[in-house]
């Protein structure tokens, strides 16, 4: 290419010299896995055969009889939905009382974002200490203040798994929302308050009349963040509790990943996380339309 | 001078260095008779707690034998510059080899080894498709002796290659030294020799000695009697010392192996001679309310442990014993890592109830409560140096590295007989870190108590998924008997084998 020619692209009116480097990146990194993903989704690995066999649509009828994978989708939306409202009530409640200019609240914020530089199978490795019933260190104020027998193990109580793996995930996350609702409460303009505040106005009216509608587009891009990464929740569930006690934590990506790599199941492991993938995608669509949330 | 009386002389004149009875100039005086270096015989010098080697001493002075070195050299010669790839599970000979010995093999030889060390779920992912494949991106498999069936046309029988290529051939590689009930239970499938044993943890009887005799009792003879001298013991020390303890995590294969166990032991098995699933059978239920049972008198957090929650329940003093893998007993004995050191004691698994003979079950299922979990090495058919891999797997597998790994990597017992003999193994038999006094019982489990799991492609599955992710329900409480819970396992297990 000559120099001229150089000189023409660079003041080129078109945006694709531009985008190319970024579109190639996604075709190899993006586009591509997800087509052979389908491709993938209509085969399965015969380890007899060592070969990818077609199935047509095997895999997706599969799905519809398998009862893991609705207990799996289940399990996800539970702790999806818990997960995001407790991050959301507590990370606007810390970020209110933080929004606070109080002596010390500075470095209260800096030790918060500190739980968001662990990785989370470190985090849930943190927990399934905290929560063992010999050594556990929760277990063991749980068991001070009755409200846990000492010989309930919570992780492999089927009634209380699910909740003990939401511990480590609403601990280490909740800062995140914090840091978003603060940006958002530091960005809000003071006039509205100023004016309630001359006509009256309590705290919690404020709260529900203003900062609420007005701080409704932040809280709306920290849901659909969280609730994209809560849909795909796997070290947790693997690190504490590997699905168990049965299946009582088994999430869809637990699901999809065993299915591809412990058993080989390869096709049927990328038709489950097509199906995760279809689902987040209808759900954050759904989401953005209902609170018109824009980027 | 008798090779048996030899080996007397160098263990006895071994200890007493070690103990601090004889010293330097005296060994190396006693060690020049028998036309021996220090590290010929694996010796250290210097003054260690309890006489064991620590790891990094160890690694220092271990030594592989200089005519083995030799042979390396002439024979690896025209091979210098392969490169061999081996993808394993975090074991004590792979990380022996990996760690501290492989050196010696690439310096004699100029072959390099790259070992890729992964969960074992990984090295059955990386294997499969190098088999699917055919790229032969690994030399060398390691397989579990799970998947003997399943790898056993992608691999080089280790008999033929030996007779066939007499020039690559180790002098005195002896493949009559291999256990013969470790090569029927790892490495074979049908009538080939899917490689050769490479490692073997198996279940053994580990105690607290001290709290055994406290109690004035007994290493347990039989599965009755392990469950009565845990309920003593819990019922005397509970909640601080529990009887015994479990790797009881829901949906790990460590529950699944702690059932075979229970389930072989009350005469039970897997599989029929028709292959249909028989654990939920009246000797299977005997075996699931028996282990319900033993379950009260093992620690609140056994339902969330895999083996390390298992051990270090024992290594904290908060279980009096284990049935358990037997590696696990050097990492007790280290004084500087354990609460325990010195005070556990090792038996052969407790008397199985009856046990049903191979013939009464399904898939080669060889019932036994020395539960066993080894793995083979071979060389790939695919490998494009299948020559330097066969040299490797031979220098890796011979009776000195075998030894050394013993000694440097601790743990696992020996493949071969005479590594249970070898005068650097007998030294390390004393209460220490890295201690090899657990390994006459492993050796006396081995032949007369090991349980062997089915070999079918399924068995992946449903030892890693739908056993026990069942079980752990049933211990969670969502079924109604262990009854109910068999019988859904049964149901399950026909479904997967269907396809």
């Amino acid at each position: 290419m000559s120099v001229t020619q150089v000189k023409r692209i660079a003041i080129s009116d078109s945006p694709w010299p531009w985008l190319l480097p970024l579109v190639s990146l996604l075709v190899v990194f993006t586009i591509y896995p997800l087509i052979y993903n389908i491709w993938l989704s209509f085969h399965e690995f015969v380890p007899r055969k060592r070969a990818l066999v077609f199935v047509g649509f095997a895999n997706w009828v599969q799905l519809w009889h398998d009862t893991r994978f609705w207990g799996a989708l289940g399990v996800t939306f539970v702790y999806f939905t818990i997960a995001l409202v407790c991050e959301i009530v507590l990370g606007m409640a810390v970020a209110l009382l933080l929004d606070a200019e109080l002596p010390g609240f500075g470095a209260l914020r800096a030790v918060l974002s500190m739980t968001l530089v662990i990785p989370p199978a470190i985090a849930g490795m943190m927990f399934l200490l905290m929560e063992d019933p010999q050594f556990g260190v929760l277990t063991y104020f749980l068991n001070m203040l009755g409200l846990l027998d000492k010989a309930t193990p919570i992780l492999a109580t089927s009634s209380l798994a699910l909740a003990g793996v939401l511990v480590a995930e609403i601990w280490q996350w909740t800062p995140f929302m914090v840091l978003i609702f603060m940006a958002g409460l530091r960005s809000l303009p003071p006039e509205p308050y100023e004016a309630a505040m001359i006509d009256g106005a309590s705290s919690l009216q404020m709260f529900r009349r203003l900062t609420l509608p007005m701080m409704s587009r932040v809280i709306a891009v920290a849901v659909l963040l969280r609730g994209i990464d809560l849909f795909r929740v796997f070290d947790y569930v693997f690190v504490m509790t590997s699905g168990g006690p049965g299946t009582s934590t088994y999430s869809l990506s637990l699901y999809a990943w065993q299915q591809t790599f412990s058993f080989l199941k390869w096709g049927y492991g990328a038709t489950l996380s097509l199906v995760s993938l279809a689902i987040v995608m209808i759900l954050a669509n759904l989401f953005i339309r209902a609170f018109k949330v824009r980027w | 001078m008798k090779d048996s009386v030899r080996k007397q002389y160098l263990a006895s004149i071994t200890d007493k260095f070690v103990r601090g009875q004889l010293g330097r100039r005296e060994f190396l005086r006693a060690a020049g008779k028998l036309g021996l270096g220090a590290g010929a015989l694996g010796m250290g010098f210097g003054n260690r707690p309890f006489g064991a080697f620590s790891s990094a001493r160890a690694a220092e002075e271990l030594t592989p034998n200089p005519e083995i070195l030799k042979w390396l050299a002439d024979v690896g010669k025209p091979f210098a510059g392969t490169t061999l790839k081996l993808a394993t599970e975090s074991t004590p000979p792979s990380n022996a080899i990996n760690g501290q010995l492989k050196k010696y093999f690439e310096e004699a030889t100029g072959i390099k080894v790259e070992i890729e060390v992964l969960p074992l779920e990984q090295v059955l992912q990386k294997l499969t498709l190098d088999v699917a494949s055919n790229l032969g991106t690994y030399d060398l498999y390691y397989i579990d002796q799970s998947w003997a069936a399943s790898f056993s046309q992608d691999v080089f029988d280790p008999r033929e290659q030996y007779s066939a290529k007499a020039d690559l051939a180790m002098p005195n590689y002896n493949l009559d030294d291999f256990l013969p009930a470790l090569v029927d239970g790892i490495a074979k499938y049908e009538d080939r020799w899917v490689g050769v044993p490479y490692d073997i943890p198996i279940f053994i009887m580990i105690y607290r000695k001290d709290i055994y005799d406290k109690l004035s009792l007994k290493a347990p003879e039989t599965i009755e009697e392990l469950y009565t001298n845990s309920k003593i013991i819990t019922d005397e020390m509970g909640p601080k010392v529990y009887g015994t303890t479990g790797q009881m995590k829901s949906g790990h294969y460590s529950l699944e192996c702690d059932w075979t166990a229970w389930l072989w032991g009350h005469g039970g098995s897997i599989f029929g001679p028709d292959g249909k699933f028989t654990g939920n059978d009246e000797k299977g239920v005997a075996a699931l309310e028996y282990w319900t049972k033993l379950k009260a008198t093992m620690p609140p957090g056994v339902d969330g442990w895999t083996w390390d929650g298992q051990g270090q329940s024992v290594a904290q003093g908060v279980a009096a014993s284990m049935l358990s893998w037997g590696e696990f007993f050097p990492y007790f004995d280290d004084p500087t890592q354990t609460k325990v050191s010195g005070l556990c004691e090792v038996a052969v698994p407790p008397r199985a109830m009856s046990l049903r003979t191979v013939k009464e079950t399904g898939y080669g299922e060889i019932p036994g409560v020395g539960h066993q979990g080894g793995s083979s090495l071979a060389v790939s058919r695919y490998s494009k140096s299948p020559d330097a891999a066969w040299i490797f797997m031979q220098w890796a597998t011979c009776a000195d590295t075998q030894a050394l790994i013993t000694t440097l990597g601790g743990g696992t017992g020996p493949t071969r007989a005479s590594v249970y003999d070898d005068p650097r193994v007998l030294a390390q038999a004393r209460v220490g870190a890295g201690t090899t006094r657990h390994l006459p019982v492993v050796r006396e489990t081995i032949a007369k108590h090991m349980g062997s799991e089915p070999d079918l492609p399924e068995w992946a599955q449903l030892s890693s998924d739908t056993i026990p992710v069942s079980l752990g329900k049933y211990f969670a409480g969502s079924y109604g008997s262990p009854k109910e819970a068999l019988d859904d396992i049964a149901k399950q297990v026909g479904e997967v084998l269907k396809g």
